[in-house]
């Protein structure tokens, strides 16, 4: 493998140099962020919230626990863990992208959301925490933007307490031929179009289609969570395989 | 399948929290609860359910990996026991007869109920919300006086009706008219019985007449 070919990744089913997918995924959310939670409605007719749910449930978070959830743009995910961990606990928002972190921000404000949230501004593969600080972690839909996934999940692995639990929710493989193939009509065709119409632009969704195809399916992710240092990995298929969850614990 | 319990759940927690939304006794109930968590586990369906009270809220979760210590109080019911509670049953009653287990902080409960079921919706400042403070009252009271006049409006429709049907047309009898016809039906009942008697006596007395006749006729026959 030459020195060339080393530093390039995928940025959709483009191929870009290492050092510019991050910038390039970050011109993507910049310019999705301020209508990122109604084109998530609308592209997934409102799935995306049960997924989210589901994620929360599998999470298991008690009172006083200290969650981080990686990637969490608008902060779905955060607004109820902030509930969840009540005023003895303490949920971190990081996104590496502030223009989600901010949307996020706000609307936790507008929810009510404040004592026991924090918001960090910080790349997934080089967590800015000390070992072993949170007792759950969660990233949903934000591991496939991730430039070296690896790097991530051992970051990941290493600021997990032991006994803590790191949930991944990302797109990933359907399982059934017909469904792949209508899932693929959709998010070629329609949902370019969609966020053209909806967020005014329509290539940033293209990007997302594209990424979604690139990234690894359930049991590679499930094989990448487990040499990164988590056990008892298992992952559950949601809307035929469209999402999966992996869930795997640091012990 | 494993999304459809999900569903319900988030279904149930939509209504439940924008009903208390509506409640103004809601937040000071709420505030009060806010971060205690109730297990309830229901025998038939087997069914583990978390209540997690927040300021906006309650927060329903599956409870199937939970452990006992991480709730505030543990509620165990079977179905005959959860419908005499929600009819309003107190608890208490409940628990001396041993239909209910409730083992942490008891209160939640009663506390939960007086949330749940005492809910008063105040639907004007919902409408004011949307339309304004004016026009909400003015469709308040709109709908208010409607409902006003539909309840006087059945009352009267009945009131007319039942006129109708038992006084002009006669097509029913009222129930002074049948105690009329049930006094005259008893007299010619007794009236019957009467005639029925004395017939029966005098089929008696006729039958002995005839007796008599033909023993005295014998004995005039007999030859000296």
């Amino acid at each position: 493998m030459s020195p060339t070919e080393e530093r390039t990744t995928h940025f959709g089913f483009q191929e870009v140099a290492v050092d510019e997918k991050a910038s390039r995924v970050a011109d993507v959310f910049h310019s999705v962020a301020a209508r990122y939670d109604i084109m998530n409605d609308v592209m997934s007719m409102g799935i995306h919230r049960i997924w989210k749910r589901l994620a929360i449930e599998r999470a298991g978070v008690r009172p006083g626990h200290h969650v981080l959830d990686i990637a969490g743009g608008t902060g779905d995910l955060t607004l109820k863990f902030s509930r969840l961990v009540g005023p003895r606990g303490k949920v971190i928002l990081a996104d590496i992208n502030a223009s989600m972190l901010r949307v996020g921000r706000d609307k936790l404000m507008d929810n009510g959301v404040g004592g026991n949230v924090e918001y960090v501004q910080a790349n997934a593969e080089c967590l800015p925490f000390p070992d072993n600080s949170f007792d759950c972690i969660t990233i949903a839909f934000g591991l496939r933007n991730v430039t070296d996934k690896d790097a991530a999940l051992r970051s990941m692995a290493r600021v997990l307490k032991p006994g803590g639990r790191l949930l991944v929710l990302e797109f990933s493989k359907p399982n059934n031929a017909l469904l792949s193939k209508a899932y693929d009509e959709y998010s070629f065709r329609l949902l370019p179009k969609m966020g053209e119409l909806v967020a005014g632009d329509g290539e940033s969704y293209r990007y997302l289609a594209e990424s979604i195809r690139m990234h690894p399916d359930q049991e590679t992710l499930k094989g990448m969570m487990e040499a990164a240092g988590l056990e008892r990995v298992e992952y559950t298929n949601l809307t035929g395989g469209i999402v999966a969850l992996h869930r795997g614990i640091k012990l | 399948m494993l999304v459809t319990p999900t569903l319900l759940l988030a279904g149930c927690e939509r209504m439940l929290n924008a009903l208390l939304a509506r409640d103004p006794a809601s937040p000071a109930r709420l505030s009060a609860l806010a971060g205690s968590r109730l297990l309830v586990r229901l025998e038939k369906p087997h069914l583990q359910l978390v209540l997690h009270y927040h300021h906006a809220g309650i927060d329903l979760l599956r409870g199937d990996d939970l452990d006992e210590t991480d709730v505030d109080a543990i509620v165990e019911l079977t179905p005959e026991t959860l419908s005499e509670w929600l009819s309003g049953a107190s608890v208490e009653r409940l628990m001396f007869d041993g239909k209910l287990s409730v083992r942490g902080r008891i209160h939640l409960l009663e506390a939960t109920r007086d949330l749940l079921f005492d809910l008063d919706i105040d639907w004007e400042s919902e409408l004011a919300r949307w339309l304004g403070e004016l026009p909400a009252h003015s469709l308040a009271e709109g709908i208010r006086r409607a409902a006003r006049w539909g309840l006087r409006a059945k009352d009267e429709l009945l009131q007319d009706v039942s006129e109708y049907v038992f006084e002009e047309a006669r097509l029913l009898p009222g129930r002074q008219q049948r105690d009329v016809l049930r006094d005259h039906l008893t007299e010619l009942e007794i009236s019957t019985d009467r005639l029925e008697a004395r017939l029966n006596r005098l089929h008696r007395r006729l039958t002995q007449l005839t007796a008599q006749q033909k023993k005295t006729h014998l004995q005039s026959e007999e030859p000296h």
